[in-house]
């Protein structure tokens, strides 16, 4: 219980210190509101701008939950794909790594021009930067497989369908859950950048505060957006935590 | 000789140059473009060193924070837009403009011939789509002048791709690139100035903090004389700061710096400029401006308009 307290209890009163002694370094003018607005300006823009923020925060979460779906469903499919032909992953694998490396700001303009203007190019944007952890995460866990397993379903004579449901999907599961973790932040991150341009959401939104120059504003959108990617994150988190706490260590020592 | 030297003397006396000279760096919110020529030309050409400055220009590029960095003090000096100075000033930023290039607005529409457009009116009270960089108060003033009723307007993506390939599509840009970019790429544009509109902000401003210009008073003179002189060079003959800005900006071509310097020109000196010098401004105009941003709300209180410039 006294364990639970300061696991709780230390890292809000760690907020509560950092906060006040912000507000109160920005009061006496050690910091220029200018540069870095103050918490009570930033707070002051969320009830003001309230309206605004929550409904383009609605918009990109709903653009971040599709561009993320897309990314679990075509990345995994894309991982056992490549997975079941030596042929196949040889020829394509390298290519699966310019979604990777691409500069997502730089081909964003791109982007509105091939999807249009709002949501679609959105999507794109938060797709492109999101579906490579998937393939790389899912890619692995399907290659590291237990080799003592795999000699066990060989020895069994179970056909390629059976040991990939039974055997390595299973396996893979870890792996793909820790890929889902890093592809869900950045979804959130690609789907901003794809607003700026796009003209819609909470990238919008900082876009236009950024050139009135309302740096709270900016803070607060900045704020929802990372609440967004939190949230996001946690969900994966429970997810995997529920399918995995049965039996793999990573996730049995939760409780 | 000893006349010599003793003339020697007074010239150095003169030009200060004893004193190490003092240094100022000056951000840009854009890249090298005709319409930083002037700064270019006076510091390649040594006129702010012969006032016993040295200068050092930083390019900027999308988005540039020039008013918080002068106002943070990273740079003593920034080229901002006098809409700018007000939004700043309105949120706390103590900065003040102490020379304007651009007398009229170089922002600007370009529409396609074909659609026949005469006037600025037009582009707003047909349908279409106007790519537009958003935030911008310009916009704001021409909503609430023009009622968009039947226009549309997105986000600006830069560049002029987009409006290459849709007939339809209006797009801002500067009288002095993209209309000559547009040009080239076999489109052909027309152009109309948004001030036009009666919204006609001071453009490429020189602007410092409040404390620097009251604590500096020969500084600024000095660094204003030598603009002016910078400016005046370029606008006689340009080709030299032009080839020096194509190299450090090699995204814009040599015939388009030409035939950029050549537009921009008449917006930069004007009747009044040659009245009263190269980068005036004036109370009525702060005044205009001012009262403009607060009529479209996009400040919520202005100061007195001489408080915006020196």
């Amino acid at each position: 219980m006294n364990q639970k307290l300061k696991k709780i209890g230390l890292p809000i009163c760690a907020f509560v210190a950092m906060i006040t002694l912000w507000e109160f370094a920005a009061r006496i003018k050690w910091i220029n509101p200018f540069i870095l607005p103050e918490p009570s300006q930033i707070l002051n823009s969320l009830i003001q701008d309230k309206v605004e923020l929550w409904s383009a925060l609605g918009v990109t979460a709903f653009s971040v939950t599709i561009s993320f779906g897309l990314s679990v469903v075509l990345g995994i499919s894309t991982a056992i794909l490549l997975f079941t032909s030596e042929t196949v992953l040889y020829a394509f694998y390298p290519y699966t790594i310019f979604f990777q490396t691409v500069p997502i700001i730089a081909i964003a303009p791109l982007l509105v021009i091939w999807f249009g203007y709002g949501i679609p190019a959105v999507v794109a944007s938060g797709f492109i930067v999101s579906v490579f952890p998937v393939i790389a995460s899912t890619l692995t866990g399907l290659l590291s497989a237990d080799p003592a397993l795999k000699d066990l379903f060989r020895l069994y004579g179970a056909t390629r369908m059976q040991a990939l449901v039974k055997l390595y999907l299973p396996g893979s599961l870890p792996f793909v859950m820790n890929g889902l973790r890093i592809s869900g932040g950045l979804a959130v991150i690609g789907a901003i950048v794809g607003e700026f341009l796009g003209g819609v959401g909470i990238g919008s939104i900082i876009d236009v505060a950024r050139a009135q120059q309302r740096i709270d504003k900016v803070f607060a959108a900045v704020l929802l957006a990372s609440g967004l990617g939190l949230l996001l994150i946690k969900l994966i988190d429970l997810t995997s935590y529920v399918l995995l706490k049965n039996w793999h260590p990573s996730e049995g020592s939760e409780e | 000789m000893k006349k010599m030297m003793i003339c020697f003397l007074v010239w150095g006396l003169q030009s200060a140059s004893w004193a190490a000279p003092v240094k100022l760096r000056l951000a840009l919110n854009w890249k090298p473009e005709p319409e930083f020529g002037g700064f270019y030309e006076a510091v390649h050409k040594g006129f702010y060193q012969k006032k016993g400055l040295e200068v050092e220009i930083l390019p900027g590029g999308v988005g540039t924070p020039v008013i918080q960095m002068v106002e943070g003090q990273k740079v003593e000096m920034g080229i901002s837009n006098a809409d700018e100075v007000i939004l700043g000033r309105s949120r706390g930023a103590e900065v003040i403009s102490i020379f304007a290039v651009f007398q009229t607005s170089p922002m600007a529409l370009l529409t396609h011939e074909e659609r026949g457009f005469k006037e600025l009116k037009d582009v707003f009270e047909n349908s279409g789509t106007v790519a537009a960089e958003r935030g911008l108060p310009y916009i704001q003033f021409c909503e609430k002048k023009y009622g968009f009723k039947k226009v549309k307007i997105v986000p600006f993506l830069g560049g002029i791709s987009q409006f290459l390939s849709d007939k339809n599509l209006t797009q801002q840009g500067f009288i002095a690139a993209e209309p000559i970019l547009a040009r080239k790429e076999g489109a052909r544009p027309k152009t109309f100035l948004i001030a036009d509109s009666g919204y006609n902000p001071y453009f490429t401003v020189v602007v410092v903090r409040n404390d620097f210009a009251e604590k500096n008073p020969d500084l600024i003179k000095n660094f204003v004389a030598a603009t002016q002189e910078g400016w005046r060079s370029y606008l006689s003959d340009p080709s030299e700061a032009n080839a020096r800005m194509a190299k450090l900006n090699p995204t814009m071509d040599p015939e388009t710096f030409k035939l950029g310097a050549v537009a921009q020109a008449p917006l930069i000196q004007t009747a009044e400029t040659k009245k009263r010098g190269l980068g005036f401004q004036s109370k009525e105009r702060w005044k205009q401006l001012a009262d403009q941003l607060l009529e479209i709300k996009v400040v919520s209180k202005t100061f007195p308009p001489e408080t915006y410039y020196k």
